[in-house]
């Protein structure tokens, strides 16, 4: 409550920092942040893509012309500018964009977006220990492969804690059934199931209604334990069995991919990870960058994501003191 | 009465400031400043603190006690009205807890004392808050009435002992809440696994080509950070297959018979779970003296063991042990001269700023960010909250108000935190591997975005929330010739 993000107000925050769409026609949705950031629907993006289209690809287009052709309302060369700019960028993946500043800003905002999505622990890596990481090793697969090793490690460590807190829970309850108990918390308080739903969490950042939907349609409950027992709040796609969201996790497959040609150059690395995120995010729902896609590649390459939090999820100790008498 | 009275009138408030200034533009102060407390703010130098508190004291249309009463009279004119009690309600209420207990903080220790002043804010305190119930600045603020009251009720003689005493008898009495707040702070955050997997994988590092490890621990509680532990060491592929570990818990000193009844237990467990594993494992326990202070020579060492000392203090769920106890070992434990000490503690803010009332904030700040967090884990659990609340960190927060009341007037010589005197006592540091930062960073990703990592210092991860450093692992070596930096 002393943050500016404090959950206290989350509440009320989640509300105010909705889209509000400022005409009723036009496609146009800016965030109520002190600093409104336009949202790429992809009705606007659509238009912005026929635009450029129209006027000979985006190379030929400029904002002023995407402007005069798009003829939204309060559509700003400033966003069109930027827009572009990450749009050159999406569709030319070979070129240089490091010292771009625009990128910057991009992965700037996509760290504070994607955070909340499941692969939120991939980005993390890629944003920051993976970058820093190069700059001591100089290749970039290298430093993924040791991102997979850290990860099965760390799968593998959660796992024995879990394995042990199961045994002191479980001598607990036989100690308790024996002891008819006394002062034990009203376990179905807090039992997995009274657990939030994923459309009471709260999503950090900007996309928060797009997110949201799109947890909606990937909600399933067979992968609820496992975030639980993970302190998790996120929808697992690796755990669900719908594979419809749109948000997708592409970059986790791009570094999957990566790592398989083994082609180490962080520059391009990089940038295809950019050139992903910004589909996702600009693109809504409807990404068309292409994905190569190879959801098995990834099932069998990341056990964290995978199955790392259902052994647990399985063994939740709620599932055995939930069953004692209160 | 009249002379706690007068005591409102001339208190100085020193440490403390404000952004309201004068009373006439106070409620358009209120109001721009409320959504978030500017915690900076009250650790600058003091203001003229008078209209706020009394405003405070006030604000609520509710009948005073009789006590209040008597204060309210000569200042009604003064009142602020803070406007807009509707809309930002929470916040208000949130700042107005605040600059309650720093009143009462102030009035407890300030230049110029008023234990009954104290009383009378606190009382106040308690009508307003509750620890089950209303915001999370409720709660919080509830606790620390209570570590307040517990300060003006027990500062007599005895309050040491008294206060580790109700800790560890809140702790002892149910186990099962003990042991489900403590599998749902597992889950809601990441600061057991944060400490416990840090320390780990610089344990793996340093033994990395060892026969034989002996691990020291100086509070092993359920032994759940071995587990990880003994798992990777089994399954390790580089250096020599079925390393030996042997750990050796430190025990309480005293009579108190129940924890090591429960070290016991730790032990049993943990045989068995490195049999499951195949890791070839042996277990001690030996004891603290009866004032809890550690005599190194009650450590069986063995020649050709890596010794590996392990320290976790002040975990939201451990033990409240004593600042001499910890001093004790650390010394103690250098002249073991172990291979690495791995050392998680809470991070404080710098000592002597502000005094009592300075650290008491920094307190308040600091568990504030703690519940942020878990609120933030588990938003609509309140329940759950408020169980890993009142198991944990009610009593850290009680021991914590407790520990820094009592330091008060030795802070020349004090330290903030213990890596600072792990530096005095000789050690010195040992890098934070690559790997180990990745561990940490992977982790996180695991829980809510608000959490970071840092390293702040080439032998030290901070975790944090938002911008609030809560948990410190620092690593050590006792030679300064290690071969282990870098």
């Amino acid at each position: 409550m002393f943050h500016s993000k404090k959950p206290t107000t989350m509440n009320s925050s989640h509300v105010d920092n909705r889209p509000m769409c400022l005409q009723g026609d036009s496609a146009l949705v800016l965030t109520t942040d002190p600093k409104p950031r336009l949202r790429w629907t992809v009705e606007l993006h659509e238009r912005f893509v026929d635009a450029v289209a129209q006027l000979g690809g985006p190379d030929k287009a400029t904002p002023k012309t995407i402007m005069r052709v798009m003829g939204v309302k309060g559509l700003t060369l400033y966003h069109l500018k930027s827009h572009l700019q990450k749009f050159r960028l999406g569709k030319q993946p070979h070129k240089d964009f490091n010292n771009d500043p625009s990128f910057k800003d991009a992965s700037a905002l996509d760290l504070q977006r994607n955070g909340s999505s499941s692969s939120g622990m991939i980005r993390s890596m890629n944003e920051d220990v993976v970058c820093g990481f190069f700059s001591r090793s100089g290749h970039v697969s290298e430093a993924l492969r040791m991102q997979m090793e850290v990860q099965r490690h760390l799968q593998v460590r959660i796992e024995a804690q879990g394995k042990y807190m199961q045994t002191i829970l479980e001598k607990a309850c036989q100690k308790l059934s024996t002891e008819n108990n006394h002062g034990i918390v009203d376990m179905s308080t807090i039992s997995p199931v009274n657990f939030p739903s994923f459309q009471d969490l709260h999503i950090y950042g900007g996309e928060q209604i797009d997110m949201q939907q799109h947890i909606d349609t990937s909600t399933s409950l067979d992968g609820f334990n496992g975030e639980f027992s993970l302190g998790k709040k996120r929808p697992n796609p690796y755990c669900g069995t719908s594979n419809k969201n749109p948000l997708s996790w592409t970059d986790d497959i791009r570094l999957q991919d990566e790592l398989d040609i083994d082609s180490g150059d962080v520059y391009e690395s990089k940038q295809i990870m950019s050139a992903d995120s910004f589909g996702e995010r600009g693109f809504g729902g409807t990404s068309k960058t292409e994905r190569p896609s190879p959801r098995n590649g990834v099932l069998a390459l990341n056990p964290m994501l995978k199955g790392g939090a259902l052994p647990q999820g399985r063994n939740s100790p709620y599932g055995c003191l939930h069953l004692l008498p209160d | 009465m009249a002379v706690a009275m007068e005591s409102i009138l001339d208190l100085d408030f020193s440490g403390c400031s404000t952004t309201t200034t004068t009373e006439d533009d106070g409620a358009q102060a209120w109001n721009d400043w409320a959504p978030v407390i500017d915690w900076d703010a009250f650790t600058g130098d003091n203001d003229d603190f008078r209209g706020l508190i009394e405003s405070m004291m006030m604000v609520d249309s509710e009948p005073m006690s009789e006590d209040t009463v008597s204060y309210q009279a000569p200042q009604t004119n003064n009142t602020m009205i803070i406007g807009d009690e509707e809309t930002n309600g929470d916040d208000c209420k949130g700042l107005r807890l605040v600059h309650l207990l720093m009143a009462a903080a102030e009035a407890l220790t300030g230049t110029n004392k008023s234990r009954d002043l104290a009383r009378v804010i606190l009382v106040r305190l308690k009508e307003l808050v509750s620890p089950t119930d209303g915001s999370n600045m409720d709660r919080l603020a509830a606790y620390f009435t209570d570590a307040l009251l517990g300060l003006l009720e027990g500062a007599g003689v005895h309050s040491k002992h008294h206060h580790i005493s109700v800790l560890n008898s809140a702790i002892d009495a149910h186990q099962t809440d003990v042991l489900a707040a403590f599998q749902l702070l597992q889950d809601m955050s990441p600061y057991v696994k944060f400490g416990h997997f840090t320390a780990n994988q610089a344990i793996l590092e340093a033994v990395a080509h060892d026969r034989r490890v002996h691990i020291v621990d100086y509070d092993i509680m359920e032994g759940i950070q071995w587990a990880s532990l003994i798992q990777a060491l089994a399954s390790r592929k580089d250096g020599p297959s079925a390393a030996h570990l042997r750990i050796t818990a430190i025990t309480r000193g005293g009579n108190l018979r129940k924890s090591i009844g429960t070290i016991q237990e730790t032990g049993r467990r943990l045989v068995a779970f490195a049999a499951t594993v195949g890791q070839p494992f042996s277990f001690h326990q030996c004891r603290l003296d009866s004032d809890e202070t550690f005599r190194p020579s009650v450590i069986k060492l063995v020649r050709g063991e890596a010794l590996v000392v392990n320290c976790m203090l002040h975990f939201p769920h451990s033990y409240y042990r004593s600042p001499d106890s910890v001093v004790s070992f650390l010394r103690g434990t250098k002249t073991l001269n172990p291979r690495l000490v791995t050392l998680v503690e809470e991070e404080v803010g710098p000592i002597g700023e502000g005094g009592f009332v300075g650290r008491f904030m920094d307190s308040l700040h600091h568990y504030s960010a703690v519940y942020d967090s878990l609120e933030a884990g588990f938003p609509l659990q309140n329940r759950a909250r408020a169980l890993v609340e009142k198991v944990f960190l009610g009593p850290r927060i009680a021991g914590s108000v407790a520990r820094i009341y009592r330091a008060r007037g030795e802070e020349e010589d004090g330290f903030s935190c213990w890596r600072e005197l792990m530096g005095r006592v000789g050690f010195s540091p040992v890098g934070i591997s690559f790997f180990n930062h990745c561990q940490a960073k992977l982790l996180l990703g695991l829980f809510n975005d608000g959490y970071r990592v840092e390293e702040l210092s080439k032998n030290r991860l901070v975790l944090g929330w938002k911008a609030r450093h809560l948990l410190s692992a620092s690593l050590w070596a006792s030679t300064t010739s290690s071969d282990l930096i870098n």
